[in-house]
This record gives structure tokens, sequence and C-alpha cells, in this order.
């Protein structure tokens, strides 16, 4: 009743196969963008723009990037920290050794050198499948983790072994980067990043790339049949999925910590992120942004409500409640909804959908 | 939609009512084939072809090697010894890939569709082959991408509709009962437009009006589309009626080879599928 498609008419393919074909989506975006590129920006403080959305914008984009490689084509990867470092480091590299060049470019070629790194360790993909590819890619966590912490090359030498992101422009007189970059600039540039990429994976994900990614997932011997190559399709996948996560890296460095050594990209970094693509749901694209929401905000969320309930004299206490409570969340969730927050989302549309007759 | 738009859009095509099926040269020839699996021999020197516009049934009991031979013929299994003959090109090996492009298709005997994709998405990766957009293109959603999709979308939609699955476009297949689940399998399979379509047990596990549909679905895709069909079936009935030459296969080794009365007359087929009395 409150979500009715009725009276809609689709009258040729190219409407159908708009990503919204539904005004009320149409509008729920339209109303969603206004809320990041206004409202948010004018209510909330640099704190919040700058500790808060900025993390959640740089996990969706790397949570878009796994379920690009796990979600859609079914490959499971524990590298996703390693390839975070991979972006990071070879966007410091790009940057201090040219530093006339444009930063979206810097950016753009940090993602096509993880691309070509994901790629190189995509090639067990080939020969084995699930737990064995994720132990597989575990080899990629720890080595390229410790490649970059024990090589000081890559680092520019820095005795601490820490990278410091330098100041760089998006257009002349915005710094972006670094630590004398405003908080409002790296927001809406990093939110300019993330609309445009998640915009691009989801007509990936529905064009032939994303069917063939998906048929392999769904029955690899069948998609061979029909003529794809399960060699390409798989390390075009490991390719699309690190070049993404190699930006979220990048951005990470840059935008939001302006300093970082490669051991901030640990395999927890890379558990996160399978977690948010875990419960925001495999194979969407709204998964992602549901699932760095829900391991992003919701504890900070949390934490706030628990001490304004009355526990800011026991801040401890307030953190250990916040894990129980975010752990017992997680395992409801998984129970009720295994296809995750997305799958959730589908099932309130179709309630709205029919309420107040549901059959 | 408009009908103007339809007119150079390349479509299935329409139904030829009445038109006499041609069945005309030799399209595959399967020449001396050999497959061992270690120290098993799952086919042992068969030889037969398929003419093109045919209906082709191999047939045997269990174990005898037919659904071996499909996997030989499109390149599952690439047999020791033996070739296969293509439209007059014989091949050593068999990829496949390479199967797909030259236009052979096929469906499983186990379903085998990508269940977590809708109906219509499976059929749209039938027609994988045909689209030559760019990933670039791809991304963005522009060109050849996009154009390719409306194409290839009425294209499917006239499949979807001549198999009477319109009602399943948008449910993922993994959902759907187990003959609405063959029917879009053969769906995806037509999608790719296959001069040799290969059917592995198309009816096996269905009642009895779920094979008669399944039968009118075959013998129409064979007189409209003036495919070729190479179809394993246990159920007699169905095979005596619809194919118009059939292999018998067992123990790996081609027992009978002929129309469908020859076959039923002979005493080797006869004693392979009854066994004869002792006296």
């Amino acid at each position: 009743m409150f979500y009715l498609e009725t009276g809609q008419y689709k009258t040729s393919y190219a409407k159908d196969q708009q990503i919204f074909p539904l005004v009320q989506d149409r509008v729920g975006m339209v109303v969603i963008l206004l809320v990041a590129f206004v409202a948010i920006p004018l209510l909330s403080s640099n704190y919040w723009l700058s500790t808060i959305m900025l993390p959640f914008l740089i996990y969706s984009l790397a949570a878009i990037g796994l379920n690009i490689l796990t979600g859609y084509a079914g490959q499971l990867s524990l590298g996703t920290g390693g390839f975070m470092a991979t972006g990071a480091f070879a966007a410091y590299k790009l940057t201090t050794a040219f530093p006339e060049l444009h930063f979206v470019l810097v950016l753009i070629l940090a993602g096509v050198i993880t691309a070509f790194v994901g790629v190189l360790f995509g090639l067990p993909s080939l020969r084995i499948k699930g737990f064995y590819l994720a132990v597989a890619t575990l080899a990629a966590q720890f080595f390229l983790v410790w490649l970059y912490n024990k090589n000081p090359w890559f680092t520019n030498y820095s005795a601490s072994g820490v990278i410091s992101a330098p100041p760089r422009e998006v257009v002349p007189g915005v710094v972006v980067t670094g630590a004398s970059g405003t908080p409002e600039a790296k927001y809406y540039f990093v939110l300019v990043l993330v609309v445009v990429l998640a915009w691009m994976a989801k007509n990936m994900a529905r064009s032939k790339m994303g069917r063939a990614w998906m048929a392999i997932r769904d029955m690899d011997i069948a998609a061979e049949i029909i003529g794809i190559r399960p060699a390409a399709t798989k390390l075009t996948a490991f390719a699309v999925s690190s070049f993404y996560i190699g930006i979220a890296g990048a951005l990470w460095a840059f935008t939001y910590t302006g300093s970082v050594e490669a051991l901030a990209f640990e395999i927890n970094v890379s558990f996160d992120v399978l977690f948010m693509i875990i419960i925001g749901g495999l194979g969407t694209i709204l998964g992602g942004f549901l699932g760095a929401a829900f391991i992003i905000l919701f504890p900070i969320a949390l934490n706030q409500s628990l001490l304004a309930m009355g526990l800011q004299n026991a801040i401890e206490l307030a953190s250990h409640l916040e894990f129980m409570i975010m752990g017992a969340l997680i395992v409801t969730f998984l129970i009720l909804e295994p296809h995750g927050l997305a799958r959730l989302w589908q099932i309130f549309k179709q309630k709205l959908r029919t309420w107040p007759f549901p059959y | 939609m408009d009908a103007d738009a339809h007119s150079h859009e390349p479509r299935a095509p329409e139904p030829r009512s009445g038109r006499a099926r041609a069945i005309g040269d030799v399209l595959l020839e399967v020449r001396n084939v050999t497959l061992r699996f270690g120290g098993v021999r799952a086919l042992s020197d068969v030889s037969f072809d398929i003419k093109r516009g045919e209906i082709r049934a191999i047939i045997g009991p269990n174990g005898a090697g037919k659904s071996s031979m499909l996997n030989v013929i499109n390149g599952f299994y690439q047999p020791q010894e033996g070739q296969i003959v293509f439209k007059g090109t014989p091949l050593k090996k068999m990829r496949p890939h390479f199967a797909a492009t030259q236009g052979i298709a096929r469906t499983f005997q186990n379903i085998a569709l990508f269940k977590g994709m809708s109906t219509l998405d499976n059929v749209m990766t039938g027609r994988m082959l045909k689209m030559q957009a760019s990933w670039f293109e791809q991304m963005l959603y522009v060109g050849r991408a996009k154009r390719e999709e409306i194409e290839h979308r009425r294209f499917c939609e006239d499949i979807i509709d001549f198999l009477e699955i319109q009602a399943v476009r948008r449910t993922p297949v993994g959902k759907l009962p187990y003959g609405l689940q063959k029917r879009v399998e053969l769906a995806r399979a037509l999608a790719a437009e296959p001069e040799l379509l290969l059917l592995d047990e198309p009816m096996a596990g269905m009642n009895v009006e779920e094979k008669e549909d399944m039968c009118r679905f075959v013998l129409d895709v064979n007189e409209e589309f003036n495919t070729t069909v190479a179809l394993i079936e246990h159920d007699m009935g169905v095979v005596m009626d619809i194919s118009d030459r059939v292999v018998v296969l067992d123990y790996g080794e081609l027992l009978a080879d002929g129309t469908p009365d020859e076959v039923k007359a002979d005493p080797e087929v006869i004693q392979a599928y009854l066994g004869v009395q002792h006296d």
C-alpha cells in the first residue's frame, strides 16, 4: 500500500532495465543523496565528518570491492587488508615520486596497481575454490603487509615505517589529503568518489560482466558450456575487486588517517570487510553500504546511547556492553536472515507493498 | 512498445507453421571415438552421425556411455581415440568454449542452472557470446552495453514467451519447481541460437503432462527454429514418437543405429533391454 507499483507501466525494455524502475525508489535515492550531500555536511560537526562519515564511506567502498569478488563471483578472499595496503602504498609512492600528478589520477593508478597485484594473487583461484582459496588469499594478506612493513623503499625510508600523506589539491585551493585538508573537503571528495564508483559497480553487475561473474559463482560447468571463460572471468573479478579495494586503501591513508603504517592493514581489516558483506548482503551493492553502516556507525550510536543512559562514569562498562550487544545482534541477524540486511530490506519493501493484505 | 522500433532488431524466427521439415546433410559426425577413464572404457570405437534438422535420440541402459557421448561432443571429455567432425571440419579436440562458439548448446541431466539468478538473467546469460560491449562501456552503461541489453532482452523475451515461462521471469530459479527449471534450462540453451542442441534426459523425473509439454517444446524448437536436436532419454514412448533416428549404446559400444522402427526390431537391442529367453 505504501509502496505500490500499480499504475507504473514500463513501456520499453530500457525503462524496465533502469537501476530503479519504480518512482518510489528513485525518490528515495534522491532523498538519500540530498541527505548525504546537503544535510550531513550542514548538520554534523567536523568531528562527525572526519571520524565517522569518512571511515563509513571508505569501508563501504572496500565492501563493494570485496562483494564483487566474493558476493558476485563467489571467490572467497581474506586478502582485503593486504590489497588496501597495496593501494595506500602505491598512492604514496606515486604521489611522492610525481608530485605534479593530479590526485584523482594517483588514486586511479593506485587502483590499477592493486588490480595487478590482485590478479597475481587471484591465480590460485583457477585451481582451487572456497575455503582453500581463502587460505591462499590469506597468504596475500600476510605477505603484502610484511612486504610494506619490512621494505623501507615503500615508506621512502622513513625511520618509523609510517607514511604521511602530503597535501594534495583536487581543484586549485582545495586540499583533500593529509592534515591540512578540511573535513568538509575530504568528505565531499570521498563521497563523490564512492557514489560514482558504486554506480559503476552496479552497471558492471547488471551487464554481461556481472552475469558472467554470477554464472561462475552459481555453476561453473554450465557457465563454461555457454562460452564463459572461467579463468578470464575469475581474474576480471579479482582485478575489478582489487581496483576498488586499492582505492579504498589509498583513501584510508590519505583522507581518513593522514598517516599510516603497514600494520594498520592487518588481518582484522580483512575480517571486518568480510563481515560487512556477509551482514550487509552478498551479491548486492546496497549490502556494502548497509554492512559498513552496521559495523562502523552502529557501535558508535550504541556507545553514545549507553553513555546517555547514565553510564558516563563507567566508560569501560559501556564499551564492554557495546561489544556484547553487537555480538548478540550479529548472531540474531544472521539467524533471522542469512542473506543479510539487503534481503531484510527487500522483505520489508514487499511487506510495505502488500500491507494491509499480506496474501 | 512501438512497432517500428522492432523491425531492425534481431529477433527469434517467426513460427513457420506447416513447413515440411527438411533433413539435410551431415552436421556432426562422431568417428571411431574411444574414451577411457583409467582402465574403464566408457566408449569404445563409437561412430555415428547427426544430420542437419533431425531429432537424434541416444538411448541405452544405465552406464551405457550416453552422457559421456554428449560430454565428448561438447568438449568436456577428450576422447583418447577418434574424431568429432563438426560442419565438415575434423577436430581432434573439442573444448567447451569452442563448442559454444560453434553453435553447440546443451542442457544437463541434473539441472545446471545459475540458482541465484532470475529466470531472465539465466536466459540472458545464454546470449553471452553474442554481446560485444567492452568493459568500459559496461562500467558506464553506455553505447553498446546499453543497446545490447535491450536488443538481447527482446530476443530472450521471445524465447521466454515461446517456452511459456513469462510468469517466473523475475523469480530466482532456485525457487522454481523442477519442471519449470528444466524449461528455463532449455530456454537458456536456446538463447544461444544453437545449430545443435544436446539434451541430456530433458524429461527425467516429470509426470505425463510435463513430459507432453516438453515433447511439444522439443518438436517446436526443431520445426520452428530448424535446430538439430540430439537427446538422451529413457522413456521409450517419447523416443520412438519424436525422434527421426536412434543410436543405441550398451557398455560403451554401438549396438544399433537406425529409425525407431528398425531399432525396435533389432534382436540385439531387445536382448540388451529385455534379455532373451534361455531354453
